[in-house]
């Protein structure tokens, strides 16, 4: 049956279409070795014969299929993959297996994460066709799909039906729609649940004398903090510079500063434009995120402004720290005894701290940054076969079977990786940090995944590491920032950069949408 | 003769230059050989306890950081150390040999026009970020990307201007009338050149040549941009020593960094009689 697979879709297209009754589409299901029973089923259905086929299968049996059609007839026997580096570890343990059962090798480009946006707009211009997949963060996917670098995969989507949406194993929304999809369509097949979480150190919060002084200080309580007051009370409370224990290994440094800030401000309600794309961050709520910030300087592990991931990981690992601000991948290094030899079964984590708003709403709200898919280059031999191989890596299963293995970058994005967690996703995670992902991830704001969104990102992070560095004021980095960002949307152009936005803030969680005022926009 | 005492506030003045100079190659060389456990370590270890060489193992073997408990390499570094040796080797004499005869001829043949060195200056006058992308259109399309051939061609060309006017110095520091006393008992305008105007100058050729050398060896974008599967070179190599499991393998880059400074420090080695005098060259004019 399977290998008639294309000639099923477009009879099942033609049969959706009207092109035929169904007694003649019963008899050519049934030529095409189709089960007389299915081949019913599926012409009741009322998603349409197409959509009923493709349920029939799973993602990951259709990609196969998929991928064993157009291997077959693929002239370049090659599959060549630009990856960053240090994500090949989610892939390798799958290389076997695509050379011996389709025979295609899998070729493994490795560029630092830092230059692969750089490596896609390149091939815009240059054409080599030397990638089939690119592996992208969601941020380039509007600029490479407007350079014409990748295909839009909408099309195989709805043909293939990789599941992205399904509410038992799609991915968390919004994510779903704000990690793959641009202006509504779909651009790249997310393969990395980058999101940030909080991690306390679960012994400071177990230690009955702690508790005692904490509630006796406070008032309230010693737990992991539900807002952002808790949070600064808990770094005051538990900083200990004089044996280099620190309230909070959050950053302040380069690149990674302005995701702070952004959790932060959409923590009070606020996105970084209103409907009509004029910046809203250089606000009253924008300066009280970065008086925050510079409130909790005082606190911080003395490295905050050079950390980078790895460099924070493993301070934090060490025992340097009350706090951290993490990814998921921060959880594994704290959890495995190599990377966390102090805080390996010593942690609580919890979503990222509410803010209580004007209105005395508690808003919660998670920043979902980063996160690599898979898109399917346009320059590619053989984009069928690409496609197969994003949609088949990102299937349910082998998604659930991928993100455990240790030297990639993969970390949980469907409902089933959180909520119904294999043996290994819970050996490598546990159950309350998964559910804890999923609690967060229900409410993330996306990164500017908007076409200009790393030169946008890039001119928020200068103004706010220049007051942090104490370089600037507050409203006037803010300020600073927001006119440039009005030159980044003139030039790229307002009516482009506002349907992108418009549609990327449609699909928020309704409590955002809310405070933010994004649920009046038209 | 005797050899001048250095003053005392001299001596420390140069004690400092020295150790700030150093400190980067001594951190540098101390990373190479710590074990993983304290590249990153706080308080930093300026010695290791317990020197390893795991770090020179792992670039070519990408298993061996195993040993330590770290996973993800997944590539060698033979293939960069090669391309960096033959792309530096081969643009490096190409840029020297093409920037001499351009130098004798602007500077003996040009009748002073200053047209055609500038013209040649105005490869430099773009920074290579602007001109990558272009090169990397016009390669594709005759197929120069990811291949030695097109990564010796743009090193040569992007250090032309720089070997050109080097020499070119070189050549004006040289009275006209040596050459013209050899072509006097008989020798050819071109033997003339390589037998009398080339070795004299040899001081500044070595010089010129070791500076080129050590632009292109060092030479990352050009190479980030031309790269995808079949090349490779030492900087494009350093920025891929990251894993998910153990973040930057600053030991490996550093072992890499170590292995890069060789070839360097040993050309120096080699031709520093030269190089004194190819630096001092033309300090005393005629």
């Amino acid at each position: 049956m399977q290998s008639n697979r294309v000639k099923i879709d477009s009879l099942c297209a033609e049969y959706d279409a009207g092109g035929m009754d169904r007694r003649s589409f019963l008899k050519k299901m049934g030529l095409l070795g189709v089960a007389a029973v299915v081949a019913n089923a599926v012409s009741l259905s009322s998603l349409g014969a197409k959509a009923a086929f493709a349920q029939i299968s799973g993602a990951e049996e259709r990609a196969w299929e998929l991928a064993k059609v157009a291997a077959a007839k693929a002239s370049k026997k090659t599959l060549t993959l630009l990856i960053p580096t240090g994500s090949i570890g989610n892939m390798t343990p799958y290389v076997d297996k695509w050379k011996n059962e389709l025979g295609i090798t899998l070729e493994f480009i490795e560029e630092p994460d830092e230059v692969v946006h750089t490596k896609g707009m390149q091939e815009a211009v240059a054409k080599t066709g030397r990638y089939d997949v690119m592996m992208p963060t969601a941020m380039s996917y509007p600029d490479w799909i407007d350079s014409g670098v990748i295909y839009d995969l909408t099309e195989w989507t709805e043909q293939h039906q990789p599941d992205l949406f399904h509410k038992e194993w799609g991915v968390v929304f919004p994510a779903s729609h704000h990690a793959q999809l641009y202006n509504g369509r779909v651009a790249g097949l997310l393969n990395d649940g980058d999101q940030i979480t909080l991690l306390c150190r679960d012994d400071y919060l177990q230690h009955p004398d702690k508790q005692k002084a904490f509630a006796d200080k406070y008032g309230y309580p010693l737990a992991v903090p539900s807002t952002w007051g808790e949070y600064y009370n808990l770094a005051e409370f538990m900083h200990d510079p004089a044996n280099k224990f620190y309230g909070s290994l959050e950053y302040r440094s380069p690149y990674y500063v302005k995701w702070m800030f952004m959790q932060r401000l959409v923590s009070k309600g606020r996105l970084y434009f209103d409907g009509d794309m004029n910046p809203t961050f250089n606000s009253e709520e924008g300066v009280a995120a970065l008086e925050d910030m510079l409130k909790m300087n005082q606190f911080l592990h003395p490295d905050a402004f050079s950390f980078t991931w790895s460099s924070n990981y493993n301070a934090f690992g060490r025992g340097e720290g009350f706090m951290n601000i993490v990814w998921p991948s921060g959880f594994k290094y704290s959890k495995a005894p190599s990377t966390g030899p102090a805080t390996t079964g010593k942690i609580a984590a919890t979503v990222m701290p509410a803010d209580i708003l004007k209105d005395g709403t508690k808003l919660y709200a998670g920043l979902f940054c980063w996160g690599y898919g898979y898109a399917v280059s346009r320059y590619s031999a053989n984009p069928e076969l690409a496609y197969a191989y994003a949609q088949w890596m990102t299937s349910p299963t082998i998604s659930a079977d991928a993100i455990p293995y240790l030297g990639g970058y993969s970390d949980p994005y469907r409902i089933n990786h959180m909520l119904k967690p294999t043996q290994r996703l819970i050996d490598t995670y546990s159950p309350e940090y998964l559910q804890t992902l999923y609690d967060n991830m229900v409410n993330t704001v996306p990164d500017f995944c908007i076409p200009g969104g790393f030169e946008y990102q890039d001119a928020l992070d200068k103004q706010v590491h220049a007051c942090m560095t104490g370089d600037k004021k507050p409203k006037d980095a803010l300020d600073e920032a927001a006119k440039a960002f009005d030159r980044i949307t003139r030039r790229i152009g307002k009516d482009k950069v506002k349907k992108s936005w418009l549609a990327l803030a449609k699909n928020l969680a309704e409590p955002i949408r809310k405070a933010s005022g994004a649920d009046q926009w038209s | 003769m005797h050899a001048k005492k250095l003053s005392p506030l001299l001596a420390v003045v140069m004690g400092l230059a020295l150790a700030v100079t150093l400190f980067p190659v001594f951190w540098i060389v101390m990373t190479a050989i710590k074990p993983p456990t304290d590249w990153n370590a706080s308080p930093a270890i300026w010695i290791p306890s317990e020197p390893t060489h795991i770090n020179f193992l792992t670039l070519f073997d990408p298993e061996a950081i195993g040993a330590y408990g770290v996973g993800g390499v997944s590539q060698s570094a033979t293939k960069a150390v090669w391309g960096s040796v033959r792309a530096s080797i081969i643009a490096t004499a190409l840029s020297v040999s093409i920037g001499l005869l351009s130098a004798i001829g602007i500077t003996r043949y040009g009748n002073g026009s200053k047209i055609a060195p500038l013209v040649i200056l105005s490869g430099r006058m773009f920074p290579p970020a602007a001109i990558a992308v272009p090169f990397v259109i016009i390669f594709s399309n005759v197929g120069l990307t990811d291949s030695y051939v097109g990564l010796i061609a743009i090193y040569a060309a992007a250090t032309l201007p720089f070997s050109t006017w080097m020499l070119k110095s070189f050549v004006e520091d040289l009275p006209r009338e040596v050459e013209e006393a050899a072509m006097i008992d008989g020798r050819s305008r071109l033997m003339a050149h390589l037998t009398v105007t080339i070795p004299l100058i040899r001081g500044g050729i070595f010089a010129t040549t070791l500076f080129i050398f050590i632009l292109n060896w060092s030479e990352f974008m050009f190479s980030l941009v031309l790269s995808y599967t079949n090349i490779s070179t030492i900087p494009v190599q350093l920025a891929r020593y990251v894993t998910a499991t153990a973040g930057t393998l600053y030991g490996v880059q550093a072992a890499l960094a170590v292995l890069a400074m060789v070839p360097l420090m040993l050309m120096g080695y080699l031709i520093q009689s030269h190089l004194a005098r190819g630096m001092t060259f033309g300090a005393i004019k005629q």
